[in-house]
């Protein structure tokens, strides 16, 4: 039987069984003038248009038994419903205002029971009803944040529950984190530890490929700029044909996505017009051509703000690295290279001979990064590796006899 | 003693540093020893020692690293292969 219908009047014995009050609605006599007399207006199914109730095309009457179960179940936990709704009904003075109550209320209702367990539902009944809560009920899902856990819910992972959710781990170190240890750490209470176990899966998966990216990332850019790229401005007060001034600002690489958008994937050879990147034409096999990179990214990439806090997602990665490759890579400046350098073949600059793949560094490259390493420690690192631990370190070193870090005899 | 550790510290970071400087360069550590030792004397215990401490806390990263310097054999020659083709076509 239907909690939730609209008015009742005891007086009203023409109706239904319907609105029989088994629900034990009593109506306060003196309260009656308030009361439409439905005993003149008929059969009160026909006036309540329930349509108006739950916004349903089709047939309604089924769902409405099911209604009762759900909603008494649901109401057991929050604010008791039930008596709200009868009181509800003791009070309509019309039958719009009723409806709009219960239906606010209904949607309330269905809404948890979406939130709780949406996939549990079995409704023989209209289809459509269902999913216009829910459409409802996902933006309530928020609102809706004390849920005891009884049941598994949605979690809405905002870009603030996961910058918590960032943290704590990191706090915890990324392979050592535990999703109760986690879920202490964000002193968020609307989350499971299941919720908390699943998204750490999804974070740990893809931060290996984003690392493997970068892996990549690092290495592209450093042929790149092997090959003395024409990065097409000053970068940092430096032409392009003179050294190359180093960038202050980024530590991080951005995701190589951003990285690849400046790559054309065909390139030929000794071409003219190819003056962007002087790529190495060849692909290692793993790395996917540019322009069918992540078809379908993880969410993730959306938020890559939040793995790189520092990373502002214009800014392309070339000038960290760019840096420091100075010496004979530099476009447009005719060095002959002793012949064990494999780096370019220093004809017209670019757009002659294409230089072969670079896969081992020139001696003067290393030691001009490394020397810019020495006189500007302040630099930013090009990777942005997570550090290793000083005593972890300490302890090792003192393990092979060396105790004095940095030493202050000269090394033999 | 508090500066003693700090400099211990801002020692590791440089040699951490550095060691990111060489892998930007797709060095390997024995690589990476050599050179900070030729061109920073550092010692390559040190050098080993940080690598490996930096390896323990970026797994994900050394292993992709490790698998991507495998390749480049095959890189090598697919860049000839290429080279060759290229030279002897005529556009």
């Amino acid at each position: 039987m239907l909690a939730l219908s609209p008015a009742t009047r005891n007086g009203c014995d023409g109706a239904s069984e319907f609105l029989d009050t088994s629900c034990g609605f009593t109506i306060n006599p003196e309260e009656e003038d308030e009361f439409p007399d439905f005993a003149d207006h008929g059969d009160l199914l026909d006036i309540i248009d329930f349509d108006d109730i739950f916004g349903v095309a089709g047939d309604v009457l089924p769902d409405l038994e099911i209604d009762p179960e759900i909603l008494s179940g649901d109401f057991s936990d929050h604010m008791n419903a039930s008596s709200t709704i009868t009181t509800t009904s003791d009070k309509t003075d019309s039958q719009g205002e009723t409806n709009k109550s219960i239906s606010g209320k209904g949607e309330e209702v269905v809404s948890k029971r979406d939130d709780a367990a949406a996939e549990t539902v079995t409704y023989d009944g209209d289809s459509d009803r269902k999913r216009k809560y829910s459409s409802s009920a996902s933006s309530k899902n928020n609102r809706i944040s004390n849920n005891e856990g009884k049941r598994k819910v949605k979690v809405d992972w905002t870009p603030e529950l996961h910058r918590r959710f960032v943290e704590a781990v990191e706090q915890l170190g990324v392979d050592k984190a535990v999703p109760s240890r986690i879920l202490e750490l964000m002193g968020v209470h609307c989350l499971t530890r299941h919720n908390v176990a699943s998204h750490l899966q999804k974070y740990r998966s893809h931060r290996k490929h984003l690392l493997a990216r970068e892996a990549e990332a690092a290495n592209w850019t450093r042929k790149r700029h092997i090959y003395g790229v024409d990065t097409g401005s000053n970068i940092n007060g430096r032409n392009k044909n003179g050294w190359l001034a180093p960038a202050p600002t980024l530590g991080f690489p951005p995701p190589p996505p951003v990285h690849h958008h400046h790559f054309r994937p065909l390139h030929v050879w000794g071409h003219p017009t190819v003056d962007q990147s002087i790529m190495p034409h060849v692909w290692p096999k793993h790395l996917p051509p540019p322009s069918t990179a992540m078809p379908n990214p993880p969410f993730w990439v959306s938020d890559s703000p939040y793995w790189h806090p520092m990373h502002n997602g214009a800014t392309p990665y070339l000038p960290t690295v760019a840096t420091r490759f100075r010496g004979p890579l530099v476009a447009g400046i005719p060095h002959a290279l002793p012949p064990h350098h494999t780096v370019y073949k220093p004809n017209h600059g670019f757009g002659g001979a294409r230089p072969p793949v670079d896969l081992h560094p020139s001696k003067e490259s290393v030691d001009a990064a490394i020397g810019d390493v020495l006189t500007r420690p302040w630099l930013p690192l090009p990777l942005g590796l997570k550090p290793p631990a000083v005593d972890g370190v300490m302890t090792e070193l003192h393990r092979h006899g060396v105790s004095k870090v940095p030493p202050t005899a000269s090394c033999a | 003693m508090g500066d003693h550790n700090s400099s211990q510290a801002s020692y590791i970071h440089l040699v951490h540093h550095l060691i990111e400087e060489c892998i930007v360069f797709n060095m390997g550590k024995e690589e990476c020893m050599d050179a900070l030792f030729k061109h920073a004397n550092i010692k390559p215990i040190v050098t080993s020692t940080v690598w490996k401490e930096l390896e323990k806390e970026n797994k994900e990263f050394f292993e992709a690293y490790e698998r991507r310097r495998e390749e480049i054999p095959t890189e090598k020659e697919t860049a000839r292969r290429i080279r060759d083709l290229l030279s002897r076509t005529t556009i």
